[in-house]
């Protein structure tokens, strides 16, 4: 399952999964049957829905109305997603979540792991108090800090017709500012980062100082392409989770042309609560490019879900 | 180099920790300038019968999501910890639900549970059990929350628990075998005390999880009907961003973090206790 190795994220956190030969005992025929027929069975529940999104989004109005419901479309209509696309903006959407999404992981990969590397490796005063800062973080619930974030947003000086105190404006809501800033970062970024760049020798880091290479080269030339893999690992739940977000994006944003796609799926469907074909189609859209890069990239994603636990 | 991410998080996530507190305590509707009111936020709270509900649902919610989702993922991974052909296939199909959106999952649960429409009830009626409006009546609409937040959470507690396995030593369950333990005793002699830290961990992050359940609620039920569904979280966007009651807001959310910080030593507590 894994190749890398990393460190446990949390103290309680099972430790690294190394590649070890499974159970080798070899069940009766009768027991693996069941064992596999029961396992079916719930991954098939688990997938129906996701059967039952795509089914649905290829079905015509008329056979929507029918009861009981067809299981599959009996004319496959395609045509839904195009129309869809007419229905609503999906396509703008589409657009606006990969660029906030791509905006968080750029962000978060610059920023978290050279504060990261900084943590793990550079001694300097009060890291040890700058550390724990970042743990005290780690535990703050989104609706802790959702308020005063709104509020920052919108008196933010200078911006939106806001004046040096913030009054008389909208500040940064309404803007890309609001959709990319705030989210970029995570204190849980920052404490994987650290774990990775704490489980490399320190051997490299002293033949470089010899070498005369100073902090910054050591950061970006020796360690970072070492940690290639938690890079992938960190980006990819980055984007997940931005690609996922639907509260932010809904609080700070009320024009059309800035809506992401998990707010556009919400504004669709309490515009227009009968059209599931179309919705069903929208659905599909916000829905594929995760489960693809999940296929794609399970590796990395299993490996930061098991370290990180979030959600 | 660090000095960009303290930049980030100081004044993203530390600054805005210590505003929620402050604003707790004041009458702010982002209008007028913020009125200091002591603790009156606090009494509203109490005796608030809506966020006594909600925070009712949100305990209700955990309560029935967490364990129920963490036996489901246990047995899962147990039985994915063996030489099955379709092992992986299977892994995947679990934790499908966790990597795509809240949001778009409860769609399509929506539509599930549509009345007329809806798959839920049309494979009832096969068997001949009637079928609800789910999600509008009170009786039934925490239940169809419960089943959708059981459903998605099942993924990432089924992956903790594969990556603890695969560290239990095989020789203990050679050793089990040779004095001929059965299945179900090597299960709870073997397994479930291996788990424990795992367990912990699932634990914790769940709790914390099923405390913030927002985005199914939005879109399946708006917190309805007759508050039936409406969650702690559910209670701070509304005060927050239907009424502009800022402190009020803060406070509930304050109250919210108050009863996460609790849990976690509870949890803590409940499965470390004798061995540490």
């Amino acid at each position: 399952m894994s190749t890398t190795r990393m460190h446990p994220a949390t103290p309680g956190t099972p430790p690294t999964a190394t590649p070890k030969p499974r159970t080798k005992r070899r069940r009766p025929w009768k027991g693996r049957l069941l064992l596999n027929v029961i396992l079916s069975l719930g991954a098939f529940t688990m997938v129906i829905p996701f059967l039952w999104m795509i089914a649905t989004s290829l079905k015509s109005p008329a056979e929507l109305a029918q009861f009981p419901p067809t299981l599959l479309p009996q004319v496959w209509q395609w045509s839904n997603y195009s129309e869809a696309l007419q229905a609503a903006p999906f396509h703008l959407y589409f657009r606006n979540s990969f660029l906030i999404s791509a905006g968080h992981t750029i962000i978060t990969l610059v920023l978290g792991s050279m504060a990261g590397y900084a943590l793990a490796r550079i001694p300097f005063r009060g890291r040890e108090w700058v550390f724990m800062g970042f743990v005290a973080m780690l535990m703050i619930p989104t609706y802790t800090k959702i308020v005063p974030q709104f509020l920052l947003v919108k008196f933010m000086p200078l911006f939106g017709g806001n004046d040096i105190f913030g009054q008389g404006g909208t500040g940064w809501l309404n803007t890309w500012w609001a959709l990319i800033i705030p989210g970029g970062l995570s204190a849980t970024a920052i404490f994987l980062f650290r774990q990775f760049y704490l489980s490399l020798p320190r051997e490299l880091e002293e033949a470089a100082r010899l070498d005369g290479l100073n902090e910054f080269r050591i950061y970006a030339q020796i360690y970072t392409p070492l940690i290639k893999p938690a890079l992938a690992t960190v980006a990819l739940l980055t984007f997940q989770e931005s690609w996922n977000n639907f509260l932010w994006p809904l609080l700070v944003t009320t024009r059309d042309d800035l809506r992401v796609i998990q707010v556009g799926l919400a504004v669709f469907q309490q515009l227009d609560s009968t059209s599931w074909h179309y919705l069903m189609a929208g659905t599909t859209l916000a829905t594929v490019p995760m489960v693809v890069l999940f296929l794609f990239c399970q590796k990395y994603f299993i490996q930061g879900f098991t370290h990180a636990g979030i959600k | 180099m660090v000095t960009p991410a303290v930049a980030h998080i100081g004044l993203w996530t530390a600054l805005p920790v210590l505003a929620t507190f402050a604003l707790s305590l004041t009458d702010y509707n982002i209008f007028d300038a913020p009125r200091w009111i002591g603790i009156d936020n606090y009494i509203q709270i109490w005796n608030d019968p809506t966020f006594r509900l909600a925070t009712w649902n949100t305990v209700v919610y955990t309560f029935w999501t967490v364990p129920v989702s963490m036996a489901i993922a246990m047995v899962i991974a147990v039985a994915l910890n063996q030489n099955l052909w379709l092992r992986t296939w299977y892994r995947t199909a679990f934790f499908l639900p966790q990597v795509t959106a809240t949001v778009a999952i409860a769609m399509v649960w929506l539509w599930i549970y549509n009345p007329q429409q809806g798959l839920l009830n049309a494979a009832l009626s096969v068997i001949g059990i009637p079928g609800q409006a789910w999600l509008a009546d009170p009786d039934w609409s925490l239940w169809a929350v419960i089943l959708v937040g059981a459903w998605q959470g099942i993924g990432i507690k089924m992956l903790i628990y594969i990556a603890a396995l695969q560290n239990v030593d095989n020789s203990l369950y050679e050793a089990a075998s040779v004095d001929g333990a059965s299945v179900v005793r090597k299960f709870f002699a073997i397994t479930l005390p291996m788990l424990k830290p795992a367990t912990f961990f699932v634990l914790v992050i769940s709790i914390i999880g099923a405390f913030q359940v927002f985005d199914q609620i939005y879109v399946l039920t708006d917190g309805g009907p007759a508050n039936a569904t409406t969650m702690m979280t559910y209670e701070v966007y509304r005060s927050a961003f239907q009424n502009f009651q800022m402190g009020l807001a803060s406070a509930q959310s304050v109250c919210l973090f108050a009863f996460l910080l609790v849990m976690t030593l509870i949890s803590r507590r409940a499965t470390r206790g004798d061995d540490e």
